[in-house]
This record gives C-alpha cells, sequence and structure tokens, in this order.
C-alpha cells in the first residue's frame, strides 16, 4: 500500500512540475476554467431579475446545488483525469495504453496517476465562491449533523462522478474512440444536478434516479440541508444515502474497469 | 473560388466518414437542450410571455442553439493555434493563396455540414418532442439564410483571430479558452439578451457576440420589425468587415514575427 501510494506521489508530482512551467499559461488557464463554468451561473443570477425564481427555487438555493456540483466536479476532474474519457480514448487509440500494460505496476494505478489537471482548481474555487454565497445568504439552521454531512456529501459526489468518468474510459476500450454520448452522463449529468430535480421530465429523472443514483446525491441531501418540502415524495432517509450512491457507483466503475482490461485487444498501432 | 469549392469538399467528406460519430453527437446536443427546455420552463412557471418572448418561442431557443452550437463552432477552435504550434503552418504559408481563405474554406465545409447534418435533424427531433416556432414569410426564411451566413463569418472571423494569439504565446490555449467563454457569456448562447437587464444588453451590444447567436435567434422567432431587422443585419456585416480587417493587420504583423521551430 505505501509504495503504491508512494508511486502514485511521484507520477503526480511530474504532472505538476510539467504544468507549472509555463508560469503565464498556467494562471490563464486556471482563470479561464473557472470562467466556462461561472459565467452560467452569472446568467442565471442576471435573468432571474425577470423571473420569480425557478421551480420554486431562489437563485440562493439554485446556487447551492450548483456550488456543490461545481466544487465536487471540479475536484474528481482534477483527480480522475486520467480516466477523462475523451483524453483516455486518445490513449487507447494511438496504443499509448499498451505502453502502460508492460509496466510491473498495476494499469489501473497508472492511468490514475497519467493526468492530473491541476488548473481545475479555477472550477474547484468558483464553486466554492458560488457555494459560499449561497450559505452566506440562506441562513440553514446548521446542526453538528449538517456540518459533519456537507463535506461527506461533497465526497460521496466526488466519488460517483469519478465513476462516471471511468465507465466512460472502460467504454474506450470497444469503441476506440471517445463517444460524445458519454458526456450526456457526465457533463449532462453535473449540469443537471445543479438544477432542482423536480424540474425536469419524469423519464429523465427516473434514469437518474434508477439508472444513474443522482438524485440521492445532491438534490435530495440538498433538501435535507435547506429544509426545504419535498414535492417528489423520495422517502426521509433518502437524503441520507449520498455516500451509498458514491461509493456504489464507484465500486460498480472499478468493476467495469476491470472487467473492460480483461477484455482489451489493442487497436496494433 | 475553385479551390475553396474543392476545400469545402474536403472537409464536407471527411465529417460524412464519421456518421456514428455524428449521431452520438447529435443525441448529446439533444439531451442538453432538453436539460435546457425544463430549466426555461421551470423559470415560466406559469407566465406566458417575458420580455415579448412566449414560453414556445423561449423553448425553441433551446432546440435553435443546440442546433446552431457546431455549425458556429461556439465552444472555440484551436486548428489555426495547432498548426502553428506544430509547425505545419510553414508550408500552408507557402501555399499560393491567401492563409485566412484557406481555413475559411476549410471551416465552411464544416460549419455546413454540422447545419445539415446535425442542426436540421436536431430541429426536427425538437419538433417532435415540443410544439416549436417555425419562421412563417419566405422572406423571414430568406432573412434567416442571410443572418446564419454572416454569424459563420463573424464567428469564424472571431475564432481565427483568437487563434493567431500562437504567434506570440507558445501556450495560447487559456487565451481561446477565456475568448470562446467571453462568446459564450455575451452572445445571448445561455440564454436570449431579452431577457438580460437593459445595462448588460448595452454592453453585449458593443461587442461583436451578438452578432454571432441572438441576431440568428430573434431573425428565426421574428420578433424584429422590417427597419430592426435591417439594421441587425447590418451589424453583423459591420463586425465582419471589422474583423476581418483586424485578422489581416495581425496576421501581417504576426508572420513577420513568427518563429517555426525545426523538426
Amino acid at each position: 500500500m505505501r509504495h503504491t501510494l508512494d508511486i502514485y506521489r511521484r507520477l503526480i508530482l511530474v504532472q505538476i512540475r510539467s504544468q507549472l512551467q509555463y508560469r503565464v499559461s498556467f494562471l490563464l488557464d486556471t482563470l479561464a476554467t473557472g470562467f466556462q463554468v461561472f459565467i452560467s451561473f452569472i446568467t442565471l443570477a442576471l435573468i432571474l431579475q425577470r423571473f420569480d425564481g425557478i421551480g420554486g427555487w431562489t437563485l440562493s438555493e439554485v446556487a447551492f446545488l450548483y456550488g456543490m456540483v461545481e466544487v465536487a466536479f471540479g475536484t474528481m476532474d482534477m483527480l480522475f483525469s486520467g480516466f477523462d474519457p475523451a483524453n483516455f480514448g486518445r490513449q487507447v487509440r494511438q496504443g499509448a495504453f499498451d505502453q502502460l500494460l508492460l509496466r510491473p505496476i498495476s494499469a489501473t494505478l497508472q492511468v490514475f496517476g497519467s493526468q492530473f489537471i491541476i488548473r481545475r482548481v479555477g472550477r474547484i474555487a468558483q464553486g466554492l465562491a458560488v457555494l459560499t454565497f449561497a450559505i452566506v445568504s440562506l441562513n440553514l439552521n446548521w446542526t453538528p449533523a449538517k456540518l459533519v454531512y456537507l463535506p461527506i456529501v461533497i465526497a460521496s459526489l466526488v466519488c460517483f462522478f469519478g465513476g462516471l468518468f471511468m465507465i466512460g474510459a472502460t467504454i474506450t476500450f470497444w469503441t476506440v474512440d471517445s463517444i460524445e454520448v458519454i458526456n450526456i452522463f457526465t457533463y449532462g449529468g453535473s449540469e443537471m444536478m445543479s438544477y432542482p430535480m423536480h424540474i425536469y421530465p419524469d423519464w429523465v429523472r427516473r434514469f437518474f434516479t434508477y439508472i444513474l443514483p443522482a438524485i440521492f446525491l445532491n438534490y435530495a441531501p440538498a433538501l435535507y440541508f435547506l429544509g426545504k418540502p419535498d414535492p417528489l415524495g423520495l422517502p426521509p432517509f433518502a437524503a441520507f444515502l449520498a455516500p451509498v450512491a458514491g461509493i456504489a457507483t464507484l465500486l460498480a466503475a472499478l468493476a467495469f474497469w476491470q472487467y473492460g482490461m480483461r477484455h482489451y485487444q489493442s487497436t496494433g498501432t | 473560388m475553385r479551390l475553396f469549392f474543392e476545400l469545402f469538399k474536403r472537409a464536407f467528406q471527411r465529417a460524412l466518414t464519421y456518421r456514428a460519430a455524428s449521431i452520438a453527437g447529435l443525441m448529446t446536443n439533444f439531451f442538453f437542450g432538453l436539460l435546457r427546455a425544463a430549466v426555461i420552463m421551470a423559470l415560466y412557471g406559469s407566465r406566458t410571455d417575458v420580455s415579448g418572448i412566449s414560453i414556445q418561442d423561449a423553448i425553441t431557443f433551446t432546440g435553435i442553439t443546440q442546433a446552431i452550437l457546431s455549425f458556429l463552432n461556439i465552444f472555440g477552435s484551436y486548428d489555426v493555434m495547432n498548426s502553428v504550434s506544430s509547425g505545419e503552418i510553414a508550408t500552408d504559408l507557402l501555399k499560393p493563396y491567401s492563409y485566412f481563405a484557406f481555413w475559411m474554406a476549410r471551416d465552411f465545409g464544416n460549419a455546413i455540414n454540422q447545419l445539415l447534418l446535425r442542426g436540421l435533424p436536431l430541429i426536427l427531433t425538437y419538433a417532435v418532442f415540443f410544439h416549436i416556432t417555425l419562421p412563417n414569410t419566405l422572406a423571414q426564411w430568406l432573412a434567416l439564410a442571410v443572418a446564419l451566413m454572416l454569424a459563420w463569418a463573424v464567428s469564424f472571423s472571431w475564432r481565427f483571430l483568437v487563434n493567431l494569439s500562437a504567434f506570440w504565446s507558445p501556450e495560447a490555449r487559456g487565451i481561446g479558452r477565456l475568448a470562446f467563454g467571453l462568446t459564450m457569456f455575451l452572445s445571448g448562447f445561455m440564454m436570449p439578451l431579452r431577457f438580460f437587464p437593459d445595462w448588460f444588453v448595452a454592453l453585449c451590444n458593443l461587442t461583436p457576440f451578438p452578432s454571432i447567436i441572438n441576431t440568428v435567434i430573434e431573425v428565426y422567432l421574428g420578433v424584429l420589425g422590417g427597419p430592426e431587422l435591417i439594421r441587425a443585419l447590418l451589424s453583423q456585416a459591420f463586425w465582419l468587415v471589422l474583423l476581418f480587417v483586424i485578422c489581416q493587420l495581425v496576421m501581417r504583423a504576426g508572420v513577420r514575427k513568427l518563429v517555426i521551430q525545426g523538426g
């Protein structure tokens, strides 16, 4: 285990050093990464002056959902960038993945350590800014339980999104190229989870409840934190299923990934 | 002109080759459209009209923007940048035609392909799921065609200009990401500009970005009266000419400065 961690640390350090080589470009990149996501929130804030709210939720309440998702997705996108389907698909196509299989350490570990995109801190930072805005303006009734549960929900979201990236990466073993459809679950999933779930058509919500347990990772916990009534009639314990849903998704993804590796056939390039 | 046509044909054929990818892209665009339509409906609630835009128009807006986003390359393109950093530009510059026209022809081929093979099916899919607004006179359809072409040309010139930053900076991608983020924000891609506060719209109108999306949307929805419509199209043309001139100037300065790394 210590050996594994040591190798992971070394792989990541190489990444960090190389990305910090061009400082100006790194700063610009970081700024840009935060900016792109930030504008969708600013847009909502600007247009809400002409509307009363969104599906009965105020800007601050949506900011809570949005901030949680952004912090978690940004963190995941940094830790799991090696599994980013677009990036990993290229590795498979060009045969770079074959090289990893030849080395005497776990290929999973190597993929983990193959990318660590630091500019994602831009996204995490703007997510934190939005989340802080939400928490400050909402006057949530903080209890010790809520204080403990908040970081747990964020960690569960990281696991959940990480699992989606791993599933996407695994699919590229068969499709060779990254297919854009995966974006529906990764980027589409995170976009969807930034708004209250009751605004979506039933079939979309059912998919993101029963097939992918997204609803338990953001919407249900948010109802608990914000003290809002549940229009969907989920059982009361649904708010506390976040860790179960997050870890289950990640474990299922890992199993699928292992299965994919066993059946991997190189492209020969 | 013949050359333009040939380059255009090549780009079109290349895109046709990847049909599976096109279908996957279509599904993705449609799904994002669904999410955006759900947000619009939740915003409208029980209202039927906001700032002169009916709910049906607003839902149509999400369909149109999803349909033309790849036609206009809203998320940006980095081709010229890549060819500068790979050194490919050295051979391209030797070729006996304008560098700007060379990329423009390629971009046009891709754009038309995206419009026909992605935009059109997407709108048709939308029409199955939602009640969408359609332009109802021939004049409106013609105005739409003109607005679309101008929008593409403005978008291309802007992207080309951003890409030229690669002449000065070895890692221009960050600049690109910021610039293309700005395009999404100020063009009316996220939401119709009419929903925004007036001061914000005034700010947007000082930039070429509304010419890329918002004009097309307003022409399509038919919310512009005769003189307003002419003014909107002229404003697109103005930004196109301005960006074209700036591109030429920057290009000239850039080529003088360009150092090709060997290899």
